[in-house]
């Protein structure tokens, strides 16, 4: 199969190949002929397992509580997190389903331990983290600019919805806003049943008035590929950069107020730091996506790691794909870790278009992972 | 009214943030308006890059340096509130690319022009569908760019410019309520980084022009500042005005200009200028001068404009230099 | 007789009086003065004959391979052949381009053009190997496309979908697929859908599709796979040949250089 990689009938500077025969072109570099003592490597000069030169600036958008710009090679995302209030009298359950959420919650805050919060789950219930990715921003041609988000931006938007969600990297009571009821007529404040209201003073006197909601805007000004692990680190930065102010319930005026000191805001205090790496798997078998299925079986399984032992690879996995590799692969494998004292926590696990990579290559992957982990970290501690 | 394609936030909305300080007088007198710094006719140094889109034809990223208040809000931050912002969009162009199919025969090329804002890019939280104020600019945009390019050139194509605005410039001073003199003043800003940026971007993608056709702002503010201080409150021209930094603006001009033939291709004048003639002795006070001071911004801009497309030519032309 | 021409021009700079030279690509004429219209090294093109004024263009493309690494001194010397001018990079009558086949009807082929070959490629069609084409895939990239553009070019899977929206579109008809025997013609022994077209831009046709010819020996199918997958080797101007199933296939071939 290899040999089919020069096309015999016409020789093609290396653009037009690149064009016409993108994925002999690809195939071309990373097998190169075993006489010219080249290592393999993409067509756009890294290691399989190479990541882009990547680099991060926070603070740089005078609107924002929290921003990011992040490169990853030719990929840039640009996010925004602007913070908005929620007052729950705004919440039509409110009143009836966290009447008392209150005195479950001041016993953990007590405890200090903050990560047993039973209400962890109003954040995903009442919507507080709002992301939206939009690639309609000239970021790449085939993106009309003013339509709907496009079926990529939506997936983007959701697939960061959930690892914040399921990441809980953001804890709920960052973004409350607690009253402390005076303990001596302080009553009327809210027209909730009178019964109820007497038994949450009893329990503690506070209530919360008012979340913070967290508008995470993302904007790929530039799509060079693998715009989800840009666009996650950006999201990952810009939180980590996102200044709360201080807010109070003003009982006079009715509403929660802020103070506008910068010394008196508050960073979120953050779970963890998941980091995203993608992959995709290049087949030299160009044909693969379009015949007939079939799954390798045993004797198949053999050949391919023979021919592996020969040095006639057949897939390569390519970390970090741009958007020339990402056109020429089906498979995607997505993982997103975090490391705690020196071990790797995989926090989401995402593999599909194809079965190329197995159980043993998905380790190999946890280990790369951690790898960029590594060196992600030291970019955003540095921005 | 809730958009299935994007996540939507609480159903009851939200509310921005209220501050203190601005609940206890309407004035706000807690912090001052932040002040000019330069001088009528110095402008704001422009940051223009070209090409750090690779997979667009042209592209370009324009910053205004912060003013002389929001420099000193971000080395020592004291409030929450930012005195005023600085303008920094970037802008790509696409094509030439082949006219949809629905489209009718064109023998020239078909200009697109798309200019967003960033839903973070202003004070108030922007929606993701664009705006009046944002088809406005997008429409300003095509005129000042049209009358530049030779279309005959590129028949039966396509060209579509798209901006992203990640930090647009204030209307008036955050503190200020907004008033009978009061119009969007900072769109006008907005629309001439738009302009040089467009044109740095066309030039980048290598589609003809005439010229590079820069952007300019001039306009006609009174300040209370000098009222106080005794002197009459005479109303003065300044070029790139920050509308944050003034406290009344009579009136505001953007032209598109090209240097090289001294021709405007676009221009914007709004607010009352007969006043400000009529005000004192002055007569030259007024859209003539108004003008004359987009244009020698403009000018100002266009220096910049050439140091960007010199150095996306040298990248270009170098390329099979560097690369061996 | 250029000292005065800079090497780099950008839009807007004048570049020298329309009296002693003619305007060529990449540049306008106002007031009796030449004129940059893009940014790019400035070129002079020798006059054909004594009578006629040497034409100065802006280059669309980097400065001619020779140029800067010879004589970094005279790049506006280099005269790339008797080429026609380009006012454009889009496709013109007589233009040689690679286009892929997108559809196959009985009357007619669908392509979307892939690359607009440079006039200094086709002008060497007739000899037997154009120099200046010939570098194998590993080579380095000395050639005049941006291929960084090319490589980062997102191509995700619904930019991949409508990529060819972002082509331009081009008919070949059934009678301009070959010189002789025209009425015998059967389009699905000429082309197959994803086939790699070498033709020549015939008419800029109407505002969706160009029209484009193959009726030359040179012309035809340059690059195809079997139904088996494989690429296939020509064998003869009608025949092609997968080399792992040995199946013949029936195409327009181009005669391979």
């Amino acid at each position: 199969m290899a040999s089919s990689a020069p096309p015999p009938a016409l020789t093609l500077p290396p653009s037009q190949f690149a064009r016409l025969q993108p994925h002999a072109y690809l195939l071309a570099h990373l097998s190169p002929p075993a006489a010219s003592n080249q290592p393999s490597l993409r067509a756009n000069g890294r290691q399989p397992a190479q990541f882009r030169p990547t680099s991060a600036n926070t603070g740089s958008l005078t609107h924002t509580n929290g921003s990011a710009v992040v490169r990853v090679g030719d990929t840039t995302a640009v996010c925004g997190v602007r913070a908005e209030l929620l007052p729950t009298s705004d919440i039509a359950s409110w009143s009836v389903s966290h009447a008392s959420s209150g005195a479950k919650h001041r016993q953990n805050t007590t405890k200090n331990d903050a990560d047993a919060d039973a209400d962890e789950s109003q954040i995903q219930d009442l919507n507080l983290l709002v992301p939206n990715l939009s690639l309609s921003t000239g970021c790449a041609p085939g993106f009309v600019p003013g339509a709907p988000p496009s079926a990529l931006a939506q997936s983007l938007s959701h697939q960061i919805l959930g690892l914040l969600h399921s990441t809980r990297l953001v804890r709920a009571e960052d973004l409350r806003v607690w009253y402390q009821v005076p303990s001596f007529g302080g009553d009327g404040d809210m027209d909730v049943d009178a019964d109820d209201e007497g038994q949450k003073k009893k329990n503690d006197g506070k209530e919360i008035k008012a979340f913070w909601v967290l508008y995470i805007d993302i904007m790929i000004i530039s799509l060079a590929g693998n715009a989800f692990d840009a666009a996650w680190a950006a999201v990952l930065a810009a939180l980590r950069d996102t200044r709360l102010p201080r807010a109070w319930w003003d009982a006079d005026n009715e509403m929660v107020v802020c103070s506008e000191t910068v010394a008196e805001a508050t960073r979120l205090s953050l779970r963890g730091l998941p980091i995203a790496s993608s992959f995709c798997v290049f087949e030299a078998d160009a044909a693969a996506g379009w015949r007939a299925v079939i799954v390798p079986d045993a004797e198949e399984e053999k050949k391919i790691e023979e021919d592996q032992r020969r040095g006639m690879q057949r897939r390569w996995i390519l970390a970090d794909p741009d958007g020339y590799e990402e056109g020429l692969s089906q498979e995607r494998v997505c993982l997103v870790v975090d490391r705690e004292m020196g071990k790797t926590v995989i926090v989401k696990m995402e593999k599909n278009g194809g079965w190329a990579v197995d159980g043993r290559e998905l380790k190999q992957l946890v280990d790369i992972a951690a790898e960029r982990w590594e060196s992600l970290k030291l970019i955003l501690e540095q921005c | 009214m809730t958009d299935r394609r994007r996540i939507n936030g609480p159903p009851s909305g939200t509310r921005p943030a209220v501050f203190a300080s601005s609940l206890k007088s309407a004035s706000g007198a807690a912090t001052e308006r932040p002040r000019r710094h330069r001088q009528p006719n110095e402008l704001r140094k422009i940051f223009l890059k070209t090409g750090l889109i690779p997979s667009a034809s042209g592209s370009a990223y324009l910053e205004y340096e912060p003013s002389a208040s929001l420099a000193a809000a971000r080395s020592s931050p004291q409030s929450l509130i930012p005195p005023s912002s600085a303008l920094k969009l970037a802008c790509t162009v696409h094509g030439p690319k082949p006219l949809p199919r629905s489209a009718t025969f064109s023998p020239n090329l078909v200009l697109t022009t798309h200019v967003k804002y960033a839903p973070f890019a202003a004070r108030q939280r922007k929606g993701h569908i664009r705006d009046a104020s944002e088809r406005d600019l997008g429409v300003h945009l095509e005129t000042a760019l049209r009358g530049v390019i030779v279309a005959e050139r590129w028949p039966k194509s396509g060209l579509d410019i798209t901006i992203t605005i990640l930090e647009a410039e204030d209307d008036r001073w955050w503190g200020d309520a907004p008033d009978s003199h009061d119009a969007p003043w900072g769109m006008m800003n907005v629309l001439a980084g738009c302009i040089t940026a467009a044109s740095a971007a066309i030039a980048d993608a290598r589609i003809d022009c005439l010229d590079l056709v820069a952007g300019g702002v001039a306009a006609i503010v009174s300040d209370d500042a000098a009222a106080e201080e005794g002197n009459s409150s005479t109303p003065k021209l300044m070029l790139d005005t920050d509308p944050a930094e003034h406290k009344s603006i009579l009136s505001a001009c953007v032209v598109a200009y090209m240097p090289a033939r001294d021709e405007i291709t676009e221009i914007w004048l709004k607010g009352d200028h007969s006043k400000a003639s009529l005000g004192v002795d002055d007569s030259s006070l007024g859209h003539e001068a108004l003008i004359d001071g987009a244009v020698n911004a403009a000018r100002g801009a266009h220096t910049v404009l050439v140091e960007a497309v010199r150095e996306s030519a040298e990248r270009y032309a170098g390329l099979s230099n560097s690369d061996s | 007789m250029a000292s005065t021409l800079p090497t780099l021009a950008i839009p807007g700079q004048r570049l020298a009086p329309v009296s002693s030279y003619a305007a060529g690509p990449g540049t306008h004429v106002q007031n009796a003065n030449i004129y940059a219209s893009i940014a790019g090294p400035v070129l002079v093109n020798p006059a054909s004959s004594k009578t006629a004024k040497s034409t100065l263009s802006v280059s669309r493309s980097p400065l001619r391979k020779a140029a800067p690494a010879a004589s970094p001194s005279a790049p506006k010397s280099t005269a790339p052949g008797p080429s026609k001018p380009r006012y454009n990079t889009l496709p013109a009558v007589d233009s040689i381009v690679l286009a892929r086949v997108t559809r196959v009807q009985k009357r007619q082929a669908t392509v979307s053009i892939l690359v607009v070959l440079d006039e200094s490629a086709s002008n060497n069609k007739s000899g037997p190997q154009p120099t200046t084409t010939t570098t194998t895939p590993t080579g380095g990239s000395s050639d005049n496309d941006n291929i960084e553009a090319i490589l980062s070019s997102a191509a995700n899977p619904e930019n991949h979908s409508n990529s060819d929206e972002l082509r331009f579109q081009a008919l070949i008809r059934k009678e301009d697929v070959r010189a002789v025997e025209k009425d015998r013609v059967v389009m699905d022994e000429m082309f197959r859908v994803g086939d790699i077209v070498r033709g020549t831009v015939i008419s800029l046709g109407d505002q969706s599709f160009y029209y484009l010819t193959t009726a030359r020996n040179d012309l035809g199918v340059v690059m195809a796979r079997s139904e088996a997958g494989n690429m296939m080797f020509p064998v003869s101007w009608k025949e092609m040949r997968d080399p792992v199933t040995g199946a013949a296939e029936l195409r327009k071939v181009a005669r391979p250089f």
